[in-house]
């Protein structure tokens, strides 16, 4: 299961507002016990595919580097990656699955007409031919 | 040696260590020596053709390996080895 406190939420659908109608992406820092991971800080990111950004993401790994170090210097892990899908549902499509890790949560936001709808997690396998359904709990 | 920084849903594949000093001429060799010596780690770096899993991008210090010399690239005493997920995706 993956919580997500209040504050990080809502700085996950700031961003996926903000960037809408393209998707933005960014990552989750928390710390994971007894099979809960538990966000608190979410840490928007730039969208650093050069195309069109409204039906594709890609993380810049020098800021992933960053974060990463900001997750160690706060005694946090990287615990997920979130994104947004602008019109459309909160699925892992195959695009998502092809490009994912299973090392981490996948929180997709759907964003509709700007303002967010509903979103999921997933937990992609080291294969990247199917994602399970994760359970998700946000504004904790 | 080396450090390789360890994220953190791997951990426990190395005894819950954040970082695993190795020795190794290059980063190929201390990857592989890593793998050797936490055996179910390699699942998570490699494919079952030995070869770096494709969404595994390696740093050594702040350089993504790619644009140095790859697995080959030369890693000394003190320089840090960082692995970090490549991650992308759309609707």
């Amino acid at each position: 299961m993956i919580q997500i406190e209040r504050q990080a939420w809502e700085a996950m659908v700031a961003h996926a507002r903000a960037a809408y109608p393209r998707e933005c992406c960014g990552a989750m820092l928390g710390v994971e016990k007894d099979g809960t991971r538990r966000v608190s800080i979410a840490r928007p990111m730039r969208n650093a595919f050069e195309g069109a950004q409204e039906d594709t993401y890609v993380l810049d790994p020098a800021e992933q580097l960053q974060v990463e170090k900001e997750a160690r210097a706060r005694g946090l892990s990287v615990l997920g990656i979130f994104h947004s899908h602008p019109d459309c549902d909160a699925y892992f499509s195959r695009r998502d699955l092809e490009n994912s890790c299973p090392w981490y949560s996948f929180v997709v936001l759907s964003v509709k007409k700007g303002e967010f709808d509903h979103a999921n997690s997933f937990l992609p396998n080291f294969e990247q031919t199917a994602a399970e359904k994760e359970q998700l709990e946000y504004s904790v | 040696m080396a450090k390789i920084l360890i994220p953190t849903p791997l951990r426990h594949f190395v005894n819950g260590q954040d970082a695993v000093e190795i020795a190794g001429g290059t980063v190929g060799e201390c990857l592989e020596k890593l793998t050797t010596d936490f055996g179910d780690l390699r699942k998570n770096l490699f494919n079952d053709e030995g070869k770096l899993r494709s969404f595994v991008n390696v740093y050594l210090n702040d350089e993504d390996i790619r644009y140095l010399d790859k697995t080959a690239t030369a890693a000394c005493d003190r320089d840090t080895i960082s692995i970090v997920p490549s991650i992308a995706g759309g609707r």
